[in-house]
C-alpha cells in the first residue's frame, strides 16, 4: 500500500474556503436553474418561522420588560421618565431587538438545520438524493436559505413589537401610561432611518443563518458524533457572523443616516 | 489475480447476451494522499450479478461511488452504457443516475417523509410524473415487489431495519433502473432478513433484467446471488470466479472468506 501523504494545515484552511465559496456559488445558480421547490420552502417557512413564534415571543416579551426595569432607575434620576418609551423603542428597533432575535434564531434554526443536514449526510440521504438524480442543493439549501432570508426579518418585527409590548406592561408595573399615548410616543421616536436599516440588517441575519447551517450540516464528517458537531458548529458560527454583520451594518447606517 | 472462472463451469449462467454495461479500466483513487483503489479492472455483463467481497476499507464502496459520479476518480478509465463517467456534464450525469438504482447499506430513506413520499420523490422530482393515478400504481407495484404494501402511510422510524432495506430498494425500483448497486444490502440484519433480502435481489434480477454489483461481506448473500464474485483487498482485486470455483482457491485471504462454509 502506498505511503500516506500529510496534507498541511494552510492548504486544508484554503480548501475549506474554497468549498465555502463554491456552496454560495452553487446556492445562487441553483435558485435560477431548474424548477424551484415550492413546496419544500413553504414548509421550511413553517418550520422555520411558525416554529420559532413562541420563542421570539416569550424572549422579546421579556426583553422589553427587562429593559424598562433597567433603563427606569437611570432615567427616574435625571427625571426623564417620560423618555422611557422613547428610550426602548429607539434602542429596541435599532439594535436590541434584531441582535437578540439573530441570536435566538441562530441557536434555534441554524442548530437544526445543521443537525438535520448533517444526520442526513450521516445516514446516506444526501448521497440517496444525489445518485437518484435529484439535486439535493436544489430541494434542501436553496429552499432553507430562502427560507431563514424571508423569516427572520419577519420574526424581527414580530419580536420588536412583543418587546414594546412587554416594554408597556412593565412601565404600569410603576408607572401609570395609557396604550394609546405609550403607542404614540414609540411611533414618534421611530423613523424611517430606524427601522428600514434594522430589517435590511434582518435579511442578512437569516441569510447568514440559514447559510451557515446548511453549509455545516453538508460537509459534517461521516459519523453521529459529526452530526453534534455540526449543529454546534453552525450555532457558534452563525451567532458570530450575527455580530459581525451588525458591526458592519451599524458602520454603514451611522455614515448614511447618522451623520 | 487469481483467476479461476475459465476452470470450471459457473453455477449460475449469466445472461446469454454478453454486452458490457460498466467497463472500468485502471481505476485510482486516493483520499489525502491515502491510496484506497489500485488499478482495478471490473466488466460487468448485461443481466449479470456481480458480488465483491472484501475487507472493511479496500475500497469496495469507493468503487460502486464512482460509478454513479458520487467521487471522481484520479486516473482510469470508467464507462457506464458506453459513455465515460468523468467526462459527463450534469444533464448526462443526471440522465445516468435514471437507469442506475443504488441501495444504500442503511437504506437511506428520507426520514421526514413517508414510505409513500420517498417513493414519489424520485417519480416526480426526478421522471417529472404529474398522473396521480399513474405514480400511485408505481409506488404500489414497486412497494408489492418488496412486500411493503402495507407499510406504504408509514414512517422510516416506525419501520425495522429489514422493512427499510426493502423500503429503500423500491425506491430505487421505482425508477425501473438497469443497474443495480447494492451496498452491503444484508449488513446488520438477522440470519432470515438476510437471506430474504439476498433472495429479492436474486429476484429484482431475474424479474427486472438488471445488472447488478453487489458488495458484501455475508458469504450467504454471495452464495444466493452471485454469477460471479471479485475479492478484493488493499485497493486491488485478488481473485475472481463463481462462488464454487473460490471455495476451492488457496489463496489465503479468500479461503479466510469461506472458512465457515461447508
Amino acid at each position: 500500500m502506498a505511503e500516506e501523504v500529510v496534507i498541511p494545515a494552510w492548504k486544508r484552511w484554503l480548501e475549506g474556503i474554497g468549498d465555502q465559496v463554491g456552496f454560495f456559488i452553487n446556492f445562487f445558480r441553483n435558485i435560477f436553474v431548474g424548477g424551484f421547490e415550492w413546496s419544500e420552502f413553504v414548509r421550511q417557512c413553517y418550520e422555520i418561522g411558525y416554529r420559532s413564534v413562541m420563542l421570539v415571543g416569550i424572549t422579546s416579551f421579556i426583553m422589553g420588560v427587562v429593559l424598562i426595569l433597567q433603563l427606569r432607575p437611570t432615567l427616574v434620576s435625571f427625571g426623564s421618565v417620560s423618555m422611557l418609551p422613547k428610550t426602548l423603542s429607539v434602542s429596541f428597533v435599532r439594535e436590541i431587538g434584531p441582535v437578540i432575535i439573530g441570536i435566538i434564531c441562530a441557536g434555534k434554526i441554524a442548530s437544526s438545520i445543521g443537525a438535520e443536514l448533517g444526520s442526513m449526510k450521516v445516514t446516506e440521504q444526501l448521497s440517496a438524493m444525489e445518485v437518484s438524480g435529484a439535486n439535493p442543493t436544489q430541494y434542501l439549501v436553496v429552499t432553507r436559505i430562502l427560507a431563514t432570508t424571508l423569516m427572520v426579518p419577519l420574526l424581527s418585527v414580530l419580536g420588536d413589537a412583543i418587546g414594546l409590548f412587554g416594554g408597556f406592561l412593565a412601565l404600569n408595573l410603576r408607572d401609570h401610561m395609557s396604550f394609546s399615548l405609550y403607542f404614540s410616543k414609540i411611533i414618534g421616536a421611530l423613523d424611517f432611518t430606524d427601522f428600514l436599516p434594522a430589517l435590511v440588517k434582518t435579511i442578512f441575519f437569516g441569510f447568514a443563518i440559514g447559510f451557515v447551517g446548511c453549509y455545516k450540516g453538508f460537509h459534517s464528517n461521516k459519523g453521529t458524533e459529526s452530526v453534534g458537531v455540526a449543529a454546534n458548529s453552525a450555532v457558534v458560527t452563525a451567532s458570530l457572523w450575527i455580530f459581525v454583520i451588525d458591526a458592519i451594518a451599524v458602520q454603514i447606517t451611522s455614515l448614511l443616516f447618522y451623520k | 489475480m487469481e483467476k479461476t472462472s475459465e476452470q470450471t463451469e459457473t453455477k449460475k449462467q449469466p445472461a446469454k447476451k454478453e454486452e458490457v454495461v460498466i467497463a472500468i479500466k485502471g481505476l485510482k483513487k486516493a483520499f489525502d494522499g491515502k491510496h484506497v483503489l489500485n488499478d482495478i479492472n471490473l466488466e460487468l455483463k448485461r443481466g449479470e450479478n456481480l458480488v465483491i467481497l472484501g475487507r472493511s476499507g479496500t475500497g469496495k464502496s469507493v468503487t460502486i461511488e464512482c460509478i454513479v459520479g458520487l467521487i471522481k476518480q484520479d486516473k482510469g478509465s470508467l464507462k457506464v452504457f458506453g459513455d465515460e463517467v468523468i467526462d459527463m456534464n450534469d444533464k448526462k450525469l443526471k440522465e445516468l443516475r435514471m437507469k442506475i438504482g443504488f441501495l444504500f447499506q442503511s437504506g437511506a430513506l428520507y426520514d421526514s417523509m413517508t414510505v409513500r413520499e420517498n417513493l414519489e420523490f424520485p417519480l416526480t422530482r426526478i421522471l417529472k410524473m404529474k398522473d396521480q393515478q399513474e405514480i400511485d400504481k408505481r409506488v404500489e407495484d414497486a412497494l408489492d415487489s418488496v412486500g411493503l404494501l402495507d407499510s406504504v402511510e408509514k414512517m422510516p422510524s416506525d419501520l425495522s431495519g429489514g422493512m427499510r432495506k426493502r423500503a429503500g430498494l423500491a425506491r430505487t425500483l421505482v425508477i425501473n433502473p438497469e443497474i443495480m448497486l447494492y451496498d452491503e444490502p444484508t449488513t446488520g440484519l438477522d440470519p432470515i432478513t438476510s437471506k430474504e433480502i439476498s433472495e429479492l435481489i436474486l429476484s429484482i434480477q431475474k424479474k427486472n433484467k438488471t445488472s447488478s454489483i453487489i458488495i458484501t461481506h455475508d458469504m450467504e448473500c454471495a452464495r444466493i446471488t452471485a454469477d460471479r464474485i471479485l475479492v478484493m483487498e488493499d485497493g486491488e482485486y485478488i481473485a475472481e470466479g463463481s462462488f464454487d470455483e473460490l471455495h476451492k482457491s488457496k489463496n489465503k485471504t479468500v479461503c479466510a472468506y469461506f472458512n465457515d462454509i461447508l
